[in-house]
C-alpha cells in the first residue's frame, strides 16, 4: 500500500458513501448535543453542586471549615494511607509483573485472576473480610491482643483495606506493556554481563515508565477516595480513624452540610488534579510509543 | 462507451493523486490499472466507485455522469484488497446482504445465493465465518458478495494480494473467465505486471497520478509510448552507452538506452553465429537457472544486463567470454520512447 | 516471585481464606435462614434492579459516547473526553452527598422534577441515578478503543452494497461492537452490585423500598453479627463471579468468531 493509499483510507474519505445529507447531520449534532448534555447533568453538575455549597455561606466558614483539627487529621490521615498504598503496590506491582511477564510457571493464571480479585469484590466485602481475619472472633485476635496490636477500628485496618482496593492498579498497568515488550532485550543484556538490577534499571524501566506513572495516578485517586472498606474498618474515632471521606460521611449525617461540601471540595480538586496528571501521561506516553 | 473517466483531477494535500486522467472502457471489458505504488491507480477506482470525490471532471457510467450519485446507488460492485468480508456474518449472510438491503424476498434471496455458491465452488462453507476460510475462499466470497446484485460493473482492488502464490495463479484464470461468462465490466488495481498482461483484455498504465498508455497487453509491451512504460514493462536494464554496440543508428540526445533479456543474444565462442560482425564480446557476470531457461548476467563495454538462453544450449560459465548482440534498445528522452532496431537485421531483410 | 507470593498471601489470599474458614464453621440452614430474611430479599431485589437499570442505560449512553468522542470533530472533544474518568477519580462519598443534594427536592435537578411530583433522592430512582453516575466510564472505555480499530473498509463495502447509514450502523457496526458492550455492562453492572459510598446517602435507607444490600451488610457488621453478614456477602460474591463468567463466556465466543477454528 502507497503513502496515498494511507490518505484515501481515512475516516474522512469514507463520509462520501452516502453524501453528508442534512440528515447526517442532524443526527451529528443530536449525539453531540445529547452526549454533552449528559455528562453535564452526570457529571459537572454534581462538581458544581460540591464548590456552590461548599462557598455558599461566604470564604471564611469555608476556611474554618477546612481547618478544623477533626478534618485537618482526616487529611492527614488519607495522605498517609494513600503514600503507604501507593508505595506498597509499586513495589508489588513491579515484581508480579515482571514475575508474570518474564518467568513461566504453573498457576499463572490463577495469580492474575487473585491479584484482580480486590477490584472484582465490593469494597463492603473486602472490610468484611480483614473484620474476620483480624476481628474479635478471630483466631488470631489473642495474640494481636497481647502485643497490643489494633487492627480493626486502627489505624493499620485503614490503611490495609486501603492497600486491598488498590491492589492490582500498578500491575495492571505495567503487565501489559512488559508482555508486549517480551525477554528479548534483558536477555541480550544478561548474555552481556549485566547484572539484574541494573538490567531492570537501564532496559525494563524505560519501557514500563509512563505506564508505571499512570499506575500510581489510578492508585493515589483511588486510596485517597476509598469509603466502603474504610468504613468497615474505622469504627468513625474522630480525629483518629477518620479519612477525609468518612469526615464528609460523619459531617453530612450530623446536618453539617456546609462543612461537609468544604471537605468534599478539597477531595473535588484532588481529583480534578488527578484527571489533568492523568490525561497528560496518557498524552505523552502515547506520544512516546508512536516514535 | 460504458465507462468515461474526463479530465479527473484529485489532490490530498500536496500530493496529487490524479493528474487530468482520461480514459474510456468498453462494456464487458476486463481492464488492469496497472502502476506502481503511490501512482494514483487505486485511487481512480476508488473514484469510480464513489467511495471518493474527484476534485474536478467527470466520471460517467453508461452514459449517465455519477460524480453526484452515491457509492451506494452507482449499481457497481467492488472487491476490496483484504476482502472486508463482514466477520460477524457467516458466508451465506455476508453474500445475502446486498440482497437483503435491496428487500428483495426471503426465497429470491436463498435462490440467488445458492447459485452464487455453486458458482464459486464453495457448497458447503454456507455457515462458516470468514475466519474459517483460506485466503482465496474468502477473495471468492467477496467475489460473489460483489456480484450478488447484479452490478454492471465490478471494481477489484489488487484482487490478488493477499493469497499465497499457487493458489494465485488458478484464481486469476478463474476470475477472468468468470467475468467473461458473466458479461460485466471489470476494472482491477495491480502493480503486478504479470497478473496484468495474463488476466486483463486492456491494460491502463499510471504513474504519478497520470496515465502513460492505454492498450492491449501485447501492444503495450512491444510499443512503449513513453519513458515510463518502456522501463516499466519487463526485465530491464540501462546500457552505459549504447553507441559502443555495433550497428546502430546514432541518435544525438537521449536520456536512456534500455534493453530487455530478449532483445539480447548471446553466443559462446564455439558456437555458430549469424551477426558476428555486430556482436561485441562480453563477460558472464551470474548464471542463474530460472526454471524455464537460464538468465545469464554480462558486462560488456562498461553495462551490465541480463539475457536469456535455453535450457537446451551448451552451458555458459561464469567468467567466460561470451558474444554478445542486441536487437533492439529503446531510447528514451523525456517522456518520449523510441525503439532502435539493430541494423544488421535490417540489412538481412534487404538481402533476402 | 518471592516478594509478589508474600504480599500478595498477606494482603489477598489469607483475608480470603478467613472468609472461607469463617463460612466453613457456619451452618448451611443459617446461612439460607438469613439470606431469606424478606429484609435480605428486598435488599436484593433493590440492588439488582438498579444495578440493571442503570447499567443499562450506561450501555446505551456508553455507545453513544464513544461514538461521538471517535467519529465527530467538534470543539470541546477532549475535555468530554477526558472528563469521562472522573466517577473513578472522585471519592464515592463526595459524589454522593452533591448527587444528594442535587437530586433532593429542594435541589436545583430535584426540584424541577418535584414539581411535577417525582421525587428523585431517597427513592430507587435516586439510587439508579447515583448508580449511573459510577457505571459511566465502563462501557464508553470498552467500546472506544475497538471503534477506533474498526476498519472503515466495513461500512465502505456495505456502502457499495446499497445499505444506507442506519442499516450499515445495525447490521455491521453494531455487530463489532457488541461483545465490547457486554464486557462493559458486565463490568459496571458487578461494580453497581457492590456499590456502597454513593448510593448510601442518596438511598434514603428504607427497609424493603431502598435499602441495598452492602448497607445490610454493613449494618450487620456493626452489631457484631459476622455470620449474618458473611452470608449475605457469599450472595454477593456468588452474583459478581457469575457476572465475571458470563463476560468472559462471550469473549470466548467471540474470540472463535474472529480467529477461527471449526
Amino acid at each position: 500500500m502507497s503513502a496515498g493509499n494511507k490518505q484515501v483510507i481515512s475516516r474522512e474519505g469514507s463520509t462520501d458513501i452516502h453524501g453528508q445529507t442534512a440528515g447526517s447531520k442532524a443526527v451529528k449534532y443530536i449525539l453531540i448535543t445529547l452526549s454533552a448534555a449528559f455528562l453535564f447533568v452526570m457529571l459537572v453538575m454534581p462538581l458544581i453542586t460540591v464548590i456552590y455549597e461548599a462557598f455558599r455561606k461566604g470564604i471564611v466558614p469555608y476556611l474554618e471549615a477546612i481547618s478544623d483539627p477533626d478534618t485537618i487529621s482526616a487529611l492527614l490521615l488519607t495522605l498517609e494511607a494513600t503514600v503507604i498504598a501507593v508505595v506498597i503496590n509499586t513495589v508489588f506491582g513491579l515484581f508480579a509483573a515482571w514475575a508474570i511477564s518474564k518467568f513461566r510457571f504453573h498457576g499463572k493464571k490463577l495469580l492474575v485472576t487473585l491479584i484482580d480479585l480486590p477490584v472484582t469484590v465490593s469494597p463492603i466485602i473486602a472490610g468484611l473480610i480483614f473484620v474476620l481475619t483480624f476481628g474479635r472472633q478471630s483466631a488470631i485476635y489473642p495474640f494481636l491482643e497481647s502485643i497490643d496490636f489494633m487492627v480493626v477500628y486502627a489505624v493499620p485496618g485503614i490503611i490495609l483495606a486501603t492497600v486491598f482496593v488498590t491492589f492490582p492498579f500498578i500491575s495492571r498497568e505495567i503487565l501489559p506493556v512488559l508482555e508486549a515488550q517480551g525477554t528479548d532485550e534483558e536477555e541480550a543484556a544478561a548474555l552481556m554481563g549485566t547484572k539484574g538490577f541494573t538490567i531492570f534499571r537501564r532496559i525494563t524501566l524505560p519501557h514500563i515508565k509512563w505506564a508505571l506513572l499512570y499506575g500510581i495516578v489510578l492508585c493515589a485517586a483511588r486510596a485517597m477516595g476509598e469509603f466502603g472498606a474504610v468504613s468497615v474498618l474505622s469504627g468513625h474515632l474522630r480525629g483518629k480513624t477518620v479519612t477525609l471521606p468518612l469526615q464528609v460521611e460523619i459531617l453530612f449525617g450530623d446536618n453539617k452540610f456546609m462543612p461537609a461540601f468544604a471537605v468534599s471540595s478539597i477531595l473535588v480538586v484532588l481529583a480534578v488534579v488527578i484527571l489533568i496528571l492523568r490525561s497528560i501521561v496518557e498524552y505523552i506516553g502515547k506520544r512516546r510509543g508512536e516514535k | 462507451m460504458y465507462i468515461e473517466l474526463k479530465n479527473i483531477d484529485k489532490s490530498y494535500g500536496d500530493f496529487k493523486a490524479s493528474d487530468n486522467v482520461n480514459f474510456e472502457i468498453e462494456k464487458g471489458r476486463l481492464v488492469a490499472l496497472l502502476g506502481p505504488s503511490g501512482s494514483g491507480k487505486t485511487t481512480i477506482l476508488r473514484m469510480i466507485a464513489g467511495l471518493e470525490r474527484p476534485d474536478s471532471g467527470e466520471i460517467i457510467i453508461d452514459g449517465k455522469v455519477v460524480n453526484d450519485i452515491p457509492a451506494s446507488e452507482r449499481g457497481i460492485g467492488f472487491v476490496f484488497q483484504s476482502y472486508a468480508l463482514f466477520r460477524y456474518m457467516t458466508v451465506f449472510d455476508n453474500i445475502a446482504f446486498g440482497l437483503k438491503v435491496r428487500k428483495m424476498n426471503k426465497a429470491a434471496i436463498k435462490e440467488r445465493v445458492t447459485e452464487l455458491i455453486k458458482l464459486i465452488g464453495l457448497e458447503g462453507f454456507e455457515n462458516r465465518y470468514p475466519s474459517q476460510l483460506s485466503g482465496g475462499q474468502r477473495q471468492r466470497v467477496a467475489f460473489a458478495r460483489a456480484l450478488a446484485p447484479n452490478p454492471q460493473v465490478l471494481l477489484l482492488d489488487e484482487p490478488f494480494a493477499a493469497i499465497d502464490a499457487k493458489v494465485r495463479q488458478e484464481l486469476r484464470r478463474w476470475l477472468k473467465d468468470m467475468i467473461h461468462k458473466l458479461g460485466v465490466t471489470g476494472i482491477f488495481v495491480t502493480h503486478d505486471q504479470d497478473e496484468a498482461i495474463e488476466v486483463s483484455d486492456e491494460i491502463i498504465v499510471t504513474n504519478k497520478g497520470r496515465v502513460e498508455q492505454i492498450g492491449a497487453p501485447i501492444d503495450i509491451y512491444r510499443k512503449p509510448a513513453t519513458a515510463f512504460t518502456s522501463a516499466f514493462f519487463g526485465v530491464t536494464s540501462e546500457l552505459a552507452d549504447y553507441k559502443s554496440f555495433k550497428s546502430f543508428d546514432e541518435v544525438d540526445e537521449y536520456d536512456r538506452a534500455i534493453v530487455r533479456p530478449e532483445f539480447v543474444k548471446i553466443t559462446k565462442k564455439s558456437e555458430v553465429q549469424k551477426y558476428k560482425s555486430s556482436a561485441v564480446e562480453g563477460r558472464v557476470e551470474t548464471v542463474e537457472f530460472r526454471g524455464n531457461s537460464i538468465e545469464i548476467t554480462v558486462s560488456c563495454n562498461g553495462s551490465r544486463f541480463s539475457a536469456r538462453r535455453s535450457l537446451d544450449d551448451p552451458a555458459v560459465e561464469v567468467g567466460e567470454t561470451v558474444d554478445v548482440f542486441i536487437y533492439r534498445i529503446f531510447i528514451t528522452r523525456g517522456d518520449s520512447v523510441k525503439l532502435l532496431t539493430n541494423n544488421a537485421l535490417r540489412e538481412e531483410t534487404v538481402v533476402i | 516471585m518471592g516478594v509478589t507470593l508474600a504480599l500478595l498471601s498477606i494482603m489477598v489470599v489469607i483475608p480470603l481464606a478467613s472468609l472461607v474458614v469463617f463460612t466453613a464453621k457456619m451452618d448451611f440452614s443459617d446461612i439460607i435462614k438469613v439470606i431469606t430474611r424478606p429484609r435480605v430479599v428486598a435488599s436484593f431485589e433493590v440492588t439488582l434492579l438498579t444495578a440493571f437499570i442503570a447499567s443499562v442505560i450506561n450501555a446505551v449512553m456508553g455507545v453513544i459516547l464513544a461514538w461521538v468522542l471517535v467519529r465527530y470533530n467538534f470543539p470541546g472533544k477532549r475535555i468530554l473526553d477526558g472528563m469521562i474518568e472522573l466517577p473513578f477519580a472522585l471519592p464515592t462519598a463526595v459524589a454522593g452527598i452533591s448527587l444528594t443534594s442535587l437530586y433532593a427536592d429542594s435541589g436545583w435537578i430535584g426540584g424541577i422534577f418535584a414539581k411535577i411530583g417525582i421525587k428523585i433522592a431517597y427513592t430507587r430512582i435516586g439510587i439508579t441515578i447515583a448508580l449511573i453516575f459510577i457505571g459511566i466510564p465502563f462501557v464508553v472505555r470498552t467500546v472506544q478503543p475497538v471503534l477506533e480499530k474498526l476498519d472503515p473498509l466495513y461500512e465502505e463495502a456495505a456502502g457499495i452494497l446499497g445499505a444506507s447509514r442506519t442499516l450499515t450502523f445495525r447490521k455491521v457496526i453494531l455487530p463489532e461492537l457488541l461483545p465490547a458492550v457486554f464486557t462493559g455492562f458486565g463490568l459496571a453492572f458487578g461494580r453497581c452490585l457492590g456499590e456502597y459510598g454513593s448510593v448510601v446517602f442518596i438511598a434514603g435507607n428504607q427497609p424493603y423500598e431502598t435499602e441495598i444490600t452492602p448497607l445490610i451488610i454493613m449494618s450487620e457488621l456493626q452489631e457484631y453479627d459476622y455470620s449474618s453478614a458473611t452470608a449475605i456477602a457469599l450472595v454477593m460474591l456468588a452474583a459478581a463471579f457469575l457476572i465475571l463468567f458470563l463476560v468472559n463466556l462471550i469473549q470466548i465466543r467471540n474470540s472463535k468468531i474472529l480467529k477461527g477454528g471449526h
